[in-house]
């Protein structure tokens, strides 16, 4: 028998149980998993299947966060209302960081300005009213659904599992339809070569906006689950560390690879917090980290996705290259 | 009938001028050489004829319309459609996706569509991908067609291309020095191909070649050009007789 792609739904089918054989703070690792799961799969939109040195995913990231938690602190929306607005919110930060791309800016010029961009948000997190300052923000209990007095309020991180998995779930989903469409052909089609695309008919200005907004529109919405996640967000939570851990995040799953953006997230997000469950460990978590990850990149230069594509075909992702 | 006349064209980059006052017109079955020596403005022209240079003056008409103003999509979209010197291809894709690449405007597939998978989106994904293999196979090279581009021989990748180029029956096909790297048993197959396309499909081709035996044998007119001018324009036999030609790119 040949599987098809339907085989895929049984791992969220299959991760619905993890709350019961997991503690709190073991389902707070797998829900963070799950926010850098939309962090990678945005930021590999741009990176890997538009092809372009853009950096600006901290800056969606926070956009989100921040938009997400200012409208449940101030204006008091439950937060499955922000989640939508977060992600819009962070589009349209997607489309102010194309804007050097589409006049032209590439490479290291594109991913200084991109940086310079996320640098400037952190400003903004600081000297915008409303942000909470240096000091953060608090962000008030996350309304899961419902409104009023019959509004869910997730305590819990089981029950803050249960509604991420579903939007991650939905993300996914709707991000392989798109990149294996002509919108996903296109990116690449301009990542190959941006003048033979646009000889082929690709309006390659239009797909460079599509593709950083739809990475602003999933990341922000990583965000907003960011912001429910840890429930406190300040500016240091989006410094150039996290641009590192992006990075680290596709780099270490696969360029261009779906099924990457989510190996890496797991990998990057999981493996610090097993190195500090080792006690012996302790102390250094910083260098196994970094040595973990130039050998992933040394010894699987197309990330731990291609070594799942070895496995069975039904890995391949579409979008990995051997 | 005329299908792309160029008026007085000049492309000027600082105090170079790399394309000075050129007019020529092709016309549909016809296949056009331009010939010339290395910076003699040949690529200039044609990448000023496909949107990718900025006339300093001059008009280009495509099938009565004037195009110099337009962006590369939107010329090839009127059915200007092009291949490149060098690679063009999208090597992470395979030849199939190259091809529904080429196809991108005839699939009218939404944003909205694709997220619901709806059954339009699925249909004209269909018909697309069904046209790809189709043309592929006209091509002769049906067999590559799950290959990535990159991993394809010099001569797949150049067929590839030019079916890529032609998968939205353009009337006008331009080609930058299709035969170079290929063996000689391909060029062969490579000039039917083109005779083929104008004889029978009617596309008018204009090309550039250095390969002299390969353009005197698939050209209609041969247009010489030297340091951005026309300096000969004519039938390959006359061209071949011509002095100035002789002297600035032939040889005696």
């Amino acid at each position: 028998m040949t599987l098809n792609r339907n085989v895929f739904w049984i791992i969220p089918l299959l991760l619905l149980a993890l709350p019961l054989v997991l503690n709190q703070y073991l389902q707070y690792v797998v829900n963070l998993i799950l926010v850098y799961i939309l962090v990678g799969v945005g930021f590999n939109i741009v990176v890997g299947n538009l092809g372009q040195l853009a950096f600006s995913n901290v800056a969606f990231f926070g956009i989100g966060a921040y938009a997400s938690g200012m409208l449940t602190y101030h204006l008091g929306w439950p937060w499955w209302t922000t989640v939508i607005p977060a992600g819009l919110f962070g589009a349209l930060a997607g489309c102010a960081a194309s804007i050097p791309a589409l006049r032209g800016v590439r490479l290291f010029y594109l991913a200084i300005m991109t940086l310079a961009f996320g640098e400037l948000m952190r400003w903004a997190y600081i000297r915008v009213p409303g942000t909470g300052g240096s000091m953060g923000l608090a962000v008030p209990e996350p309304v899961g659904f419902g409104l009023g007095d019959s509004a869910w309020v997730m305590t819990t991180e089981y029950q803050k599992f249960y509604v991420f998995l579903f939007i991650v779930v939905v993300v996914v989903i709707a991000a392989s339809r798109l990149l294996e469409s002509r919108f996903g052909r296109a990116f690449l089609a301009i990542k190959n070569d941006e003048l033979a695309a646009a000889a082929m008919g690709i309006p390659t200005g239009k797909y460079f906006l599509l593709a950083f907004a739809l990475s602003g529109f999933i990341v922000g919405i990583g965000g907003a689950m960011y912001a429910a996640l840890g429930l406190h967000l300040s500016p240091e939570d989006f410094d150039l560390i996290q641009v590192i851990l992006h990075f680290a995040i596709i780099m270490v799953g696969g360029i261009g690879s779906l099924i990457g953006s989510i190996l890496g997230s797991s990998l990057i997000v999981a493996v610090p917090e097993v190195i500090r469950h080792f006690e012996w460990l302790v102390g250094s978590e910083e260098w196994i980290f970094g040595v973990a990850i130039i050998a992933v990149i040394l010894f699987l230069p197309r990330g731990l996705s291609s070594l799942l594509a070895k496995l069975h075909p039904i890995f391949k992702d579409r979008y990995y290259r051997k | 009938m005329t299908l792309l006349t160029v008026t007085d064209a000049t492309v000027r980059f600082g105090g170079l001028v790399a394309v000075n006052n050129v007019s020529f017109e092709t016309e549909p079955g016809k296949v056009r050489a331009l010939i010339g020596p290395n910076g003699a403005g040949k690529t200039t022209l044609f990448k000023a004829i496909a949107g990718e240079e900025e006339l300093e003056s001059g008009t280009i008409r495509f099938q009565d319309q004037e195009i110099q103003t337009l962006t590369p999509h939107e010329i090839s979209e009127r059915g200007v459609r092009r291949t490149f010197q060098t690679g063009g291809l999208f090597g992470e894709l395979t030849a199939l996706e190259n091809v529904l690449a080429g196809l991108h405007t005839q699939v009218p597939s939404s944003l909205g569509g694709l997220l619901i998978n709806s059954k339009h989106a699925k249909q004209v994904e269909k018909e697309a991908t069904e046209k790809a293999h189709h043309l592929l196979e006209m091509m002769g090279i049906p067999h590559v067609a799950e290959q990535w581009a990159r991993d394809l021989s010099g001569g797949q990748q150049r067929m590839v291309e030019i079916v890529r180029a032609l998968a939205t029956d353009p009337p006008l096909l331009l080609l930058d020095e299709p035969a170079v790297g290929l063996a000689p048993p391909v060029r062969l197959e490579l000039l039917k191909i083109i005779r083929r396309l104008v004889e029978e499909e009617n596309i008018g081709v204009i090309l550039i070649e250095h390969a002299i035996e390969f353009v005197m044998t698939v050209s209609d007119t041969i247009m010489v050009l030297n340091n951005g001018e026309v300096i000969a324009d004519g039938a390959p036999e006359e061209i071949r007789q011509d002095k100035e030609v002789l002297e600035a790119y032939l040889g005696r």
